[in-house]
């Protein structure tokens, strides 16, 4: 199983890596388009069976290597990363059918499109088995130059807005989060422990409660501050809205249903190796403190009548706000939530962003404009629309639903009442907001008929639907049977 | 790393708010550079072989980012100097000012020599303060520069240093994050006919 899994480990980030490179060598936009979809299902299932072979040994137990550690966390967040890469490179081919102008000349386009797509999904597969923290920190500054590529790549000025207000102030905040890094590896070097493998993970969980407490909480605070950064939590949050509105839809559900959590995991990872170090009620109360800034920030944002994908990015706000709650609460029930929260919410705001592509072509201006009725215009649309705002507003059946309520429960578990108060009330808020949204801009004025000429964008959007609703509920059963179970109790225990 | 050594990193990144030409903010991320690289190459004696190849990697970064800045330069002609968003010596009152505080807010860090520890923090923080102060994007990403050279000065003074893969993975990552931010700046220019950010100001909600 270990060799097994140490193969796995090496192959998945580094698959999508030669496949960006055969990618260039493609002739016609059609080849190119064959390859990527091969690719992609390669890439996928290469990183799913690593998943599944993680959480088949020993309830998904930490698995390590000189260079990896695989753990149930790991499993979760690959398979979610894999599936949200899968769907967004089978969608790119649609985005680049109908993309109008771009960054790069007409006849490279397709090629710098997928380079940077799968260098950005390889770098995002890798996170989650790095063994260390440096080297995570390395994979998540990776992510940032492929991904402001991607995010400007229409060229056109305001995304190139949106690509360097990402690019600088992601790159700034990860500044902040490698100097708390260097700090924390300038305490190990004087309790002894030198070198790369004193920044393992398992290592690190060792060796925190040995460690000056002032220098480590100011390490933490720093570690944190950073990558708050990158993930988007308020009041760190201002590149987030506009890189998601301005980024090709594809990108948009990577950027917002993998690489958000994927930072995040990194933060959750520091908060369970430094904990014995820096103090659990200290470290939890920073992420509270982010969670509940962020949710309370985006609900206003939810309220008002935004273009379709600016009032996702704002609720992508509100849903790592809810993450960080749960990671903060720390007891398993809030853990349980976490873990299908994060699953959730990548399948429900992938689907969303993917609605966008039949939604902008068949109405152009809805891309500076809340959408009008869109149930009127193409019915497919709309129930992509409509299944990705009820399940994130956490309507029943949605896994949001149980989730959220895993970690409201969980919450009063762990004696924070106040947090858990202000968190529900703001989720009711934030889900009226989205109430509104489904109303006004999907179902429109009763009556209206706005039919449009069918588009090749509306089946694969169709399709999507149902794969990932199905997915969904798949993930609402699991959130029933997830509290009290082994995995859980494993995820709780850290990577030790 | 030697107190002088530490000393010009400071004075040379706060020069970078100060000056209008772009020719001038690079010779001083150059010289910036050569002085970090130096006063590494100063403590690889008696280290392990892999911290001077990661030394002489820090040398050889103060040659080729400056020369690449100046190709960009030369690419992206400004028509007229861009207005800058405060006079220089508030620009440099303000910078002076969070190196102040740095000296005075940052607790001891461990490396038993508080004023690298403060230089670093401050050029980290002075970085920031170029990205909020300076208009165009090419300043911009000097101050990504300048909070990069100050993290690498306590990267290179950790006892033993850090490992090297971090630091060669750090540089790796700020080569990409420089090229891509290069390509942008020239992207910027061709589509505003100028560096000026402050033209970049059209999504708001």
């Amino acid at each position: 199983m270990t060799e097994l899994v140490g193969l796995l480990a090496a192959v998945v980030p580094a698959l999508p890596l030669a496949c960006a490179a055969l990618l260039q060598v493609t002739r016609t936009p059609g080849q190119a388009d064959r390859l990527n979809l091969a690719a992609a299902v390669a890439t996928a299932a290469t990183a799913l069976v690593l998943a599944a072979a993680v959480l088949a040994h020993d309830d998904g137990a930490p698995l390590r290597g000189e260079r990896y550690l695989v753990d149930g966390a790991s499993a979760v967040f690959l398979a979610l990363i894999a599936i949200v890469g899968l769907c967004s490179a089978l969608m790119s081919p649609v985005y680049l059918r109908t993309a109008g102008r771009s960054w790069f000349s007409a006849g490279r386009s397709r090629h710098r499109y997928y380079a940077a797509l799968y260098a950005f999904w390889a770098a995002l597969l890798a996170v989650p088995i790095a063994g260390n923290l440096a080297v995570a920190w390395l994979l998540v500054e990776a992510t940032t130059a492929a991904s402001a590529l991607l995010i400007a790549f229409t060229g056109a000025r305001q995304a190139l807005e949106a690509g360097w207000k990402y690019l600088v102030l992601t790159t700034l905040g990860l500044s902040v989060a490698l100097l708390g890094i260097v700090v924390l590896a300038l305490a190990l070097s004087r309790a002894g422990h030198r070198g790369l493998s004193a920044l393992d993970w398992h290592a690190l969980e060792a060796s925190a409660a040995g460690l000056p407490q002032e220098v480590l909480l100011v390490a933490f605070v720093l570690i944190l501050a950073g990558l708050a950064t990158k993930i988007g939590w308020a009041p760190v949050h201002n590149w987030l809205p506009d890189a998601h509105s301005e980024a090709p839809a594809p990108i948009s559900a990577l950027l917002s249903a993998a690489l958000l959590p994927t930072v995040v995991l990194v933060a959750w990872r520091v908060k369970q190796t430094l904990d014995a170090g820096v103090g659990g009620a200290t470290a939890g109360g920073l992420f509270l403190g982010f969670g509940l800034a962020s949710v309370i920030v985006a609900v206003p944002f939810l309220w008002r009548s935004l273009p379709w994908k600016r009032l996702l990015a704002y609720s992508s706000l509100e849903h790592m706000g809810i993450v960080a709650l749960g990671i903060g609460f720390g007891t398993p029930l809030a853990i349980a939530g976490v873990v299908i929260h994060v699953a959730g919410h990548g399948l429900a705001k992938a689907l969303g962003f993917y609605a966008a592509l039949p939604l902008l072509r068949s109405d152009p201006d809805a891309a500076h404009r809340a959408p009008r009725s869109v149930l009127a215009a193409s019915r497919p649309t709309a129930v992509a629309m409509g299944v990705s705002l009820g399940a994130l507003g956490g309507l029943p059946p949605s896994p949001l639903f149980v989730s959220e309520l895993l970690i409201l429960l969980g919450g009063v578990a762990a004696g924070e009442t106040a947090v858990v108060a202000v968190a529900a009330v703001a989720l009711a808020l934030g889900f009226l907001g989205l109430l509104h949204a489904f109303l006004e801009g999907v179902i429109g004025e009763p009556g209206e008929r706005r039919r449009h000429a069918r588009h090749r964008s509306e089946r694969p959007i169709a399709v999507m639907t149902a794969a990932l609703s199905a997915g969904m509920l798949a993930l609402a059963v699991a959130g029933l049977l997830l509290p009290g179970s082994a995995f859980v109790d494993t995820l709780v225990r850290g990577v030790l | 790393m030697n107190g002088a050594l530490v000393a010009a990193m400071l004075v040379l990144g706060l020069g970078v708010i100060v000056v209008r030409r772009r020719s001038a903010a690079i010779a001083l991320i150059a010289a910036q550079s050569l002085v970090l690289g130096v006063g590494a190459l100063g403590l690889a004696s008696g280290r392990s072989s892999d911290y001077l190849v990661a030394s002489l990697v820090l040398l050889t970064k103060a040659a080729l980012l400056p020369a690449l800045l100046l190709v960009v330069v030369r690419r992206t002609r400004e028509p007229r100097l861009v207005a800058p968003a405060a006079p220089a010596l508030v620009r440099l009152a303000g910078a002076g000012a969070v190196a102040l505080a740095t000296t005075a807010l940052v607790p001891p860090l461990g490396l038993g020599d508080a004023q690298t520890e403060q230089t670093a923090v401050a050029l980290v923080l002075i970085g920031i303060a170029i990205v909020v102060a300076r208009r165009p994007a090419f300043m911009q990403l000097l101050g990504l520069i300048v909070a990069e050279n100050g993290l690498s000065l306590l990267a290179v003074s950790v006892p033993g240093g850090l490992s090297y893969v971090v630091e060669l993975g750090a540089l790796f990552d700020l080569a990409l994050v420089v090229t891509v931010a290069v390509a942008f700046t020239q992207r910027i220019h061709l589509e505003l006919g100028t560096g000026d950010t402050e033209l970049l100001r059209g999504l708001r909600d």
